[in-house]
């Protein structure tokens, strides 16, 4: 934190009141991000609401009346006003919406309380924490259902009984087992590193001397935590609410895995299978329906933190670090910790790498080890052929895909991301700036796999300037970086919000141009939330499938595409072999860019 | 480098010829050789379709299978010089990406391989955006029906399945039984909205529904009485069933594991492909068999089809593909990845592999496309009303 304390030094007692006026090259900005949102991001979802009003080719099937092409109301009329509505869309929105708000209170308890834990207590083995805490996201949630089911399954849906009821022969009700709640735990413990991300970063950043003044003032520590730390946090809260709850009443495969033994069906099982089943503008009706209910809730948290009462806290003044101490608490704190890293992290890493490992699928047992779907050369019988993971140039083709596309597309996300924080951090209050947050939000709103057909369709043609982006590896990147856009804008905002303006005023006073100030003042203080957006986007695009199977070329696969087709042909072991290896290249991925950052944070004063 | 080898053995023939042709002692004018040039006669010979693939270099297949990468690598050591560009994903997805590239003119697929031949017929076949090739040498061993108007690459079943360990034979001796009340919450199928093969499965139970009403009368002893605004005897299956709180689950793989899991005491019974007895090579502990004498039939047939696309770049090295693809004139390795328990091979003299029953001895279904076509936004809408 040196630079902190010589930027301080330097900059203390530098003119404070200077006006907070939009400067051209703000101007420019702006309208330059406009612009690219219109192309990237406005013009696909015009694409979905006129398609709603449209009868595709596939419709014929729906209606006798449709012509494909031509104008109508049918799409609407079936979703809003017909016999189906209970079941197409008041009852899994409903479900949607009772899922979302429950995994997105739970998740951030969860992320809050381990980042408060990791950041600012002397809880024993943060460091680990801290590194393991961010680990559920880059496992798959499916993994995380699958492990819970091993756990809590009873006879309802056939085969053995889950561990549970083998060990107290108690069968676990329904409710336990399947439907709302496993599904609300599984998502939570899937998605709370976002909150923990966010808010860690936020902690990290506030300066201290804050709580330590109010301590010495004699307020109890749970005032401290209450109206200062909570509230100097609050936009991380904020933008990690908004993302956990938009993913989890847009996911598909958990809920949708969990719940369907029951028959508990969300809104994004409506959209997915109206997809599936190409009537897409059902389904494109139902999305609308999704945009909807999220953008009301990003509007309406808006209003509620509301951008005026954010609170400066990276000042030009240097602040020292003394952690809050737990006492015997600290043992407590741990042993929260350590339960929910195991079960999200840990648990679920081993059981996927033990299943890499056996010859037969669901047998563990020692005598059932092998290494064949890791090691074996080419031509071994236990895989029908099939060489070795690490053996497969394939494979390892597919991997140096995924992390060529994931990183080019995090960095991307990260700087425009860090850019659209800073015009709308900026512009507050003005039109301009509300625009750009809610316009750059949208695209994270659109399930994955309808997103990819629209940039599919969009994009095929040449369009302007812009030529037919169809096969390329741009289009990839660009289909990544504009619909996990929201990662890095959320991170982007809520840095750039901490950030004291007279910073970078100070800057100005002494001729440092635009640029130069951008470079040299605003980027280095805002790595940090930089690096939480490049964090999230590059372990989202990891696992990404359904968003880019339509624009993939052969010489483009990735991993992901490579464990589909392991699936499909019942090797398990392989399937589970390449999902672990793409969380290692994931937290190898997340740690190489901390390293990163933190040197460049002490070398960019 | 065998092949490589035979490769060039048979191209040192073909110089060999061509040199003996025109040195053999022949007095060719001008004149004449023109003319043996154009009626391809003495030294000049038609073009196979090898070399006129030769000169693409390379063709593009979108397949529903990742097995297209094993009949890939077999095209590309017999057809040295041919590069098979293989993307395989759902049958859905090909469907959007070829409308999607065929509305923008960006013809890039050659070839697609895909399930639901009744959406491929209507909305990529009527449109011209695909055509039928029967590749020539084998056309006398396909059955007309497997021909037209799309080629078809092979059958596979959906049947009915139970569990070994437990039963010694099928529990259920007709798909009506799934309505008692001892199968209450014990049947298992794939969510039909998911995995939309199993809307054909319903739609050809819903074609069959006289078949169906004469088999509920088999099982009850009583004709059947239609719920109200029931259409038939199909949908009135697919209702009693739902309401008798059947297991919706994803894929046909969860059927199987559930129904062939060993240790069970009440295990259920489950509708799912008949190639996942395969699986039991993988984990054999798994216990379950096909319920073969089930009523009125075991299951139902789908179809998967191959097609060269509209204005596909490289048409000679697609119809190459497709005929190496349907197992060549002479039995080429390009069938062997769908030479597999649980497909039926569609050409005469193939036989299935060993073990399995010949189709002809079991009692199935066929789908119609054309009906399921027209049926399958009443099935999707009578489904989510009802489950």
């Amino acid at each position: 934190m040196g630079n902190h304390h010589r930027q301080g030094a330097r900059l203390r007692g530098l003119l404070r009141g200077s006006s907070r006026k939009l400067g051209t090259p703000q101007i420019m900005l702006s309208a330059v991000i406009l612009v690219v949102l219109a192309v990237f991001v406005v013009v696909p979802v015009i694409r979905i609401v006129v398609d709603t009003f449209v009868w595709q080719s596939g419709d014929v099937r729906l209606s006798r009346e449709a012509q494909p092409g031509a104008f109508t109301l049918f799409h609407w009329g079936r979703v809003f006003h017909s016999p189906l509505t209970p079941h197409l869309l008041t009852t899994p929105l409903v479900n949607s919406i009772l899922v979302g708000v429950a995994t997105s209170a739970l998740s951030l308890a969860l992320g809050g309380l381990l980042a408060w834990f990791v950041v600012r207590t002397d809880m024993p083995f943060r460091r680990a924490t801290g590194a393991l805490a961010v680990v559920p996201y880059m496992i798959p949630s499916y993994s995380l259902a699958l492990a819970w089911l091993t756990l809590f399954k009873n006879q309802r849906i056939g085969g053995t009984a889950g561990l549970f009821q083998y060990l107290t022969g108690i069968a676990p009700p329904d409710w336990v087992a399947y439907g709302f709640l496993p599904t609300v735990v599984v998502l939570s413990l899937h998605y709370y590193p976002f909150v923990f991300l966010l808010i860690s970063n936020a902690l990290t950043s506030v300066d201290m001397s804050l709580e330590e003044s109010a301590e010495v003032l004699g307020a109890p520590r749970s005032l401290v935590l209450r109206r200062i730390t909570l509230p100097v946090v609050l936009p991380a809260v904020l933008s990690g609410f908004i993302l956990t709850f938009s993913r989890a009443i847009g996911t598909f495969g958990t809920p949708y895995f969990l719940g369907s033994p029951v028959r508990f069906f969300t809104l994004p099982t409506m959209i997915y299978s109206n997809i599936g089943m190409r009537f897409n503008s059902t389904a494109n009706v139902l999305v609308l329906v999704l945009i909807l209910f999220s953008s009301i809730l990003v509007f309406v948290s808006q209003k509620v933190v509301g951008v005026r009462r954010s609170f400066v806290t990276i000042s030009g003044k240097g602040f020292r670090r003394k952690p809050v101490q737990l006492g015997k608490w600290r043992y407590l704190a741990l042993a929260i910790s350590a339960t929910v890293v195991l079960l999200a992290a840990v648990l679920p890493l081993i059981l996927l790498f033990w299943q890499s490992v056996m010859e037969y699928a669901g047998t563990y047992s020692f005598s059932n080890f092998t290494s064949a779907f890791w090691l074996a050369p080419a031509g071994t019988r236990l895989t029908e052929g099939e060489p070795g993971l690490l053996r497969n140039p394939e494979i390892l083709r597919a991997a140096w895909n995924s992390v060529r596309l994931s990183a080019t597309a995090a960095l991307v996300a990260a700087v425009l991301g860090s850019l659209i924080g800073y015009v709308v951090v900026k512009g507050r209050g003005t039109l301009v700036s509300k625009t750009i947050e809610q316009v750059s939000f949208l695209p994270y709103l659109i399930p994955s796999i309808a997103f990819g057909a629209i940039y599919l369709n969009v994009f095929i043609r040449e369009w302007g300037p812009i030529p037919s982006l169809y096969g390329t590896f741009l289009l990839l990147v660009l289909t990544c970086v504009f619909r996990n856009l929201p990662f890095a804008t959320r991170s982007g905002v809520s840095t750039m919000m901490q950030v004291s303006g007279e910073l970078e005023e100070a800057a100005q006073t002494f001729g440092a141009g635009w640029f130069y100030r951008f470079r040299r003042v605003v980027f280095p203080l805002t790595i940090r939330g930089m690096i939480a957006g490049f964090s999230l986007v590059f372990m989202t695009t990891m696992r990404e499938l359904s968003l880019i199977i339509l624009l993939v070329t052969p010489q483009t696969r990735t991993l992901t595409t490579m464990t589909m087709r392991y699936q499909e042909q019942g090797f398990v072991q392989f399937a589970n072999a390449i999902t672990v290896i793409l969380v290692v290249i994931s937290v190898i991925g997340v740690w190489a860019m901390r390293k990163l950052g933190g040197q460049s944070q002490s070398g960019g004063d | 480098m065998r092949v490589k080898s035979i490769g060039s053995l048979i191209l040192a023939f073909l110089i060999a010829g061509w040199v003996v042709g025109l040195a053999g002692g022949q007095k060719i004018d001008e004149a004449t050789r023109a003319w043996l040039e154009q009626v391809k006669v003495g030294p000049y010979l038609e073009p196979t379709l090898y070399e006129l693939a030769l000169t693409e270099r390379e063709v593009t297949i979108y397949s529903y299978s990742s097995r297209v990468h094993q009949f890939g690598a077999t095209f590309e050591a017999r057809y040295p010089g041919i590069k098979v560009n293989a993307f395989d994903m759902d049958s859905g997805e090909i469907l959007t990406k070829v409308l999607a590239e065929q509305r923008a003119g960006k013809f890039s697929a050659d070839v697609i391989f895909l399930k639901d031949p009744a959406a491929v017929i209507a909305e990529l076949y009527e449109p011209g955006y695909v055509f039928n090739y029967i590749p020539p040498d084998i056309k006398h061993l396909l059955p007309a029906e497997y021909r037209e108007p799309l080629l078809v690459h092979h059958i596979s079943l959906d049947v009915f399945i139970y569990n070994t360990e437990v039963y010694e034979s099928s529990p259920i001796k007709n798909i009506w039984d799934l309505t008692r009340p001892e199968w209450q919450g014990k049947f298992l199928m794939p969510d039909p909205l998911v995995t939309t093969e199993y809307i054909e499965v319903l739609a050809t139970i819903v074609q069959h529904a006289a078949d169906m009403a004469t088999a509920y009368e088999e099982a009850f002893g009583e004709s059947l009485v239609l719920s109200p605004g029931v259409e038939n005897a199909g949908y009135e299956w697919i209702k009693r069933v739902l309401q008798n709180g059947a297991v919706i689950v994803r894929s046909t793989d969860d059927v199987s594991n559930a129904v062939g899991a060993p240790g069970q005491v009440h295990p259920p019974v489950g509708l799912t492909a008949f190639s996942r007895l395969r699986d039991k090579e993988k984990n054999p502990q798994l216990a379950f068999d096909v319920a073969y004498g089930v009523k009125p039939v075991l299951g139902v047939e789908h179809q998967v089809v191959v097609a060269v696309v509209n204005r596909a770049p490289h048409p000679n090295a697609a119809k190459l593909l497709i005929q190496w693809m349907m197992g060549d004139d002479y039995g080429g390795w390009g069938y062997a990845p769908y030479h597999v328990f649980g497909n039926w091979p569609t050409r005469v003299d193939v036989l299935a592999p060993s073990g399995v029953p010949a189709l002809a001895e079991l009692a199935y279904w066929n789908t119609d496309a054309e009906f399921v076509w027209d049926e399958y936004g009443k099935i999707v809408d009578f489904w989510t009303l009802n489950r």
